[in-house]
C-alpha cells in the first residue's frame, strides 16, 4: 500500500515538473494568434516592432500594432484575483473597431436632415449629446471645486462631417474615406449598427438611411420589405422547421466581409428599422450590434405583422 | 478631606453636565465640529444635537432590490483604502482644503441634487466608464495630463475619495474600478463604503442643495 502511494506521489511530482519546466518546449515562447499564424515573441522583437510602429506611416501602423498587441496579450500571464482566487479571462484578440456610442442612426440621420434645412424635420437630442451635456455639467462641478478651468474639448461629430460633405457635394467614395479615417483616428464615434464585420464604418448604410428618411420626410412611402431568395443573396439559407402545430420557414444568414447589422437589416427588411429584431434574435452570438464577425450564422427573424 | 474630594467630583460632574447640554453630540470627545474649505468656500460639519433624532425618508429604508443594489465588499480594489466618517472628515480638512483632493459623490446627478456630503463633487459612476467618450475630459479636469493620443500620466492627478448611497450601492466601487482601468493609480483613490446612508445614520450634516 505504502509503495503504491509513494509511486503515485513520485509520478505526480514528475508530471508537475514536466508541466512547470517544459523540457521539450524550447527556449522561445511560441504563441499563435487567433488565425493560427505562429508569432515568435522575444522582447527584442516586440521592441523593434514597437519602434517600427511609431515610425511607420499611419497606414501601416494598425497592422504592426495589432500584431504586437496580439503577441503581448498572448504572453501576458494569467492573473489570479487575490480576493476570490478566480483567474481573470485573458483579453480577447479581435479586429480593431471604431468607437461607438449608443446614438440611434435614425436620430443622427434626422439631425443631419434638420441641419441641411429639410422642411418639417426638427432636431432631436441624441444619446451622444446627453452624454456630452452631463459631462459638461461634471466639468463645471469640478471647476467650481478646484478653481481650475475645465471645459470639454471640441471634437468632430459624425453628423458634422456628413453635413459638411453633403453640402460641398463630396462623392460617396470620398465620404467613405473621410468617415473611416476619422473613425480610425478615434476622433468620432459612430452608431453601433454601422460597424462592419471587418471593423470599418458602413457609410453605404449611413447615406442610404439619409436618402430613405429624406424621402419619408418629403411625404414618400417607407421602403417595402423586399423578397429575398438564397439564389440572389450570398450566405443566405432557408430551412423548413417543423413546429408543434405548423411548419415555419427559418431563414439564416452567414455574415460576409464588410457587412454591418444595418446592411443586413436593409438586405432582408428594406430599411434599418428592424436591426433590433435581428439583434434580439441573435443575442447568444452578438454581445452588441457592433460585434458582428465574418462567418457568424445569424437567424433572420420573422417579423410579427401587426 | 473626604468631603472636599466628594465636592470636587460633584463640581466636575456638574460642569460636565452643563457642557453636555450645550454640546451633547460631538464628533469625537475632542472634536465638536469639522471645518474645511473647498476653493475658498468654507463648510462646517457637525452632528445633529437632537439625541432623539432618527433617519427619515429614503435613507431609512433597509432593503433595496438586489440586483442592482447589492452589498459591497470592504475593499473596493487592491491598493484602495476604505474610509470611515472620521477619515472622510480628515480628508476634507487636509487634502480637500489644501486643493490636492476631492470628495466625489458617484451617484446619479438626480440623487446628488437631493442632498450630499458638504464639499463633495458629483461624478456619476457611469460617466467614468470607457463607454463615455468624453471621459478623458473628466480625467484631465482631475489633473491627468496627456502624454500622447493613447496614454495619460496621473502623476499630478488629485487624491479622490468616493462614496455612493450606502454599503448596498456599487456606484463608488464601479467608479473606482473604471478609474483604475483608465490608469488612475489606486494609491490616489479611497472608498467611503458607508456612503450617504452611514453619514446620515450618525447625524452628520449634509448639504440639501449641493448644486448651489
Amino acid at each position: 500500500m505504502i509503495r503504491i502511494v509513494v509511486a503515485l506521489t513520485a509520478f505526480a511530482v514528475f508530471v508537475c515538473a514536466l508541466i512547470v519546466f517544459r523540457p521539450f518546449g524550447g527556449d522561445d515562447t511560441q504563441v499563435a494568434d487567433r488565425l493560427g499564424t505562429p508569432v515568435e515573441v522575444t522582447p527584442e522583437v516586440a521592441n523593434v516592432a514597437e519602434d517600427i510602429a511609431t515610425e511607420a506611416t499611419r497606414a501601416a501602423t494598425p497592422d504592426i500594432t495589432s500584431v504586437v498587441d496580439a503577441a503581448l496579450a498572448a504572453t501576458t500571464p494569467l492573473i489570479t484575483d487575490p480576493d476570490t482566487g478566480l483567474i481573470d479571462a485573458p483579453r480577447r484578440v479581435d479586429v480593431a473597431r471604431p468607437n461607438t456610442d449608443d446614438t440611434h442612426l435614425n436620430d443622427m440621420t434626422n439631425n443631419v436632415l434638420a441641419e441641411l434645412g429639410f422642411a418639417g424635420v426638427e432636431p432631436v437630442t441624441t444619446n451622444s449629446q446627453v452624454l456630452r451635456e452631463s459631462t459638461s455639467e461634471i466639468l463645471a462641478g469640478i471647476e467650481a471645486a478646484t478653481g481650475q478651468r475645465s471645459v470639454l474639448q471640441e471634437r468632430d461629430t459624425l453628423e458634422a462631417i456628413v453635413v459638411a460633405a453633403l453640402r460641398s457635394g463630396t462623392s460617396d467614395e470620398d465620404i467613405d474615406t473621410m468617415v473611416n479615417e476619422a473613425a480610425a483616428a478615434g476622433t468620432v464615434a459612430v452608431p453601433e449598427i454601422l460597424v462592419t464585420s471587418d471593423g470599418r464604418v458602413d457609410t453605404h448604410v449611413l447615406l442610404d438611411n439619409i436618402i430613405v428618411q429624406a424621402q419619408i420626410a418629403a411625404g414618400g412611402p417607407a421602403p417595402a420589405i423586399p423578397d429575398v431568395s438564397p439564389d440572389e443573396v450570398d450566405g443566405m439559407e432557408v430551412r423548413i422547421v417543423q413546429q408543434a402545430t405548423d411548419t415555419v420557414q427559418a431563414r439564416f444568414y452567414t455574415v460576409q466581409r464588410g457587412d454591418s447589422l444595418g446592411a443586413i437589416s436593409i438586405k432582408f427588411f428594406g430599411s434599418i428599422e428592424h436591426f433590433e429584431a435581428i439583434f434580439e434574435a441573435n443575442r447568444g452570438l452578438l454581445s452588441s450590434p457592433d460585434r458582428i464577425r465574418v462567418g457568424q450564422r445569424l437567424v433572420i427573424p420573422q417579423l410579427d405583422e401587426a | 478631606m473626604g468631603h472636599t474630594a466628594v465636592a470636587a467630583i460633584t463640581a466636575v460632574l456638574l460642569a460636565w453636565s452643563t457642557a453636555a447640554v450645550a454640546q451633547d453630540v460631538r464628533i469625537t470627545t475632542f472634536k465638536g465640529s469639522s471645518t474645511f474649505t473647498l476653493n475658498g468656500e468654507t463648510f462646517t460639519v457637525i452632528r445633529n444635537p437632537d439625541t432623539s433624532a432618527v433617519i427619515t425618508g429614503d435613507f431609512a429604508r433597509t432593503s433595496r432590490a438586489c440586483p442592482p443594489d447589492c452589498l459591497q465588499p470592504m475593499v473596493a480594489a487592491t491598493g484602495v483604502a476604505t474610509l470611515g466618517e472620521l477619515e472622510v472628515l480628515a480628508f476634507l480638512e487636509t487634502a480637500v482644503t489644501e486643493g490636492r483632493g476631492l470628495l466625489i459623490d458617484a451617484r446619479a446627478s438626480d440623487d446628488y441634487a437631493t442632498g450630499a456630503i458638504p464639499g463633495s463633487v458629483n461624478i456619476p459612476a457611469i460617466t467614468l466608464s470607457a463607454e463615455n467618450r468624453f471621459r478623458k475630459d473628466i480625467l484631465r479636469a482631475l489633473g491627468a495630463v496627456d502624454i500622447n493620443d493613447e496614454t495619460m500620466t496621473f502623476d499630478g492627478a488629485m487624491d479622490l475619495t468616493f462614496y455612493g448611497g450606502g454599503a448596498w450601492s456599487s456606484d463608488a466601487p464601479d467608479a473606482i474600478s473604471y478609474l483604475i482601468e483608465a490608469g488612475y493609480p489606486p494609491s490616489k483613490l479611497r472608498f467611503y463604503r458607508g456612503g450617504l446612508q452611514a453619514w446620515l445614520s450618525v447625524g452628520l450634516s449634509i448639504l440639501l442643495s449641493p448644486n448651489g
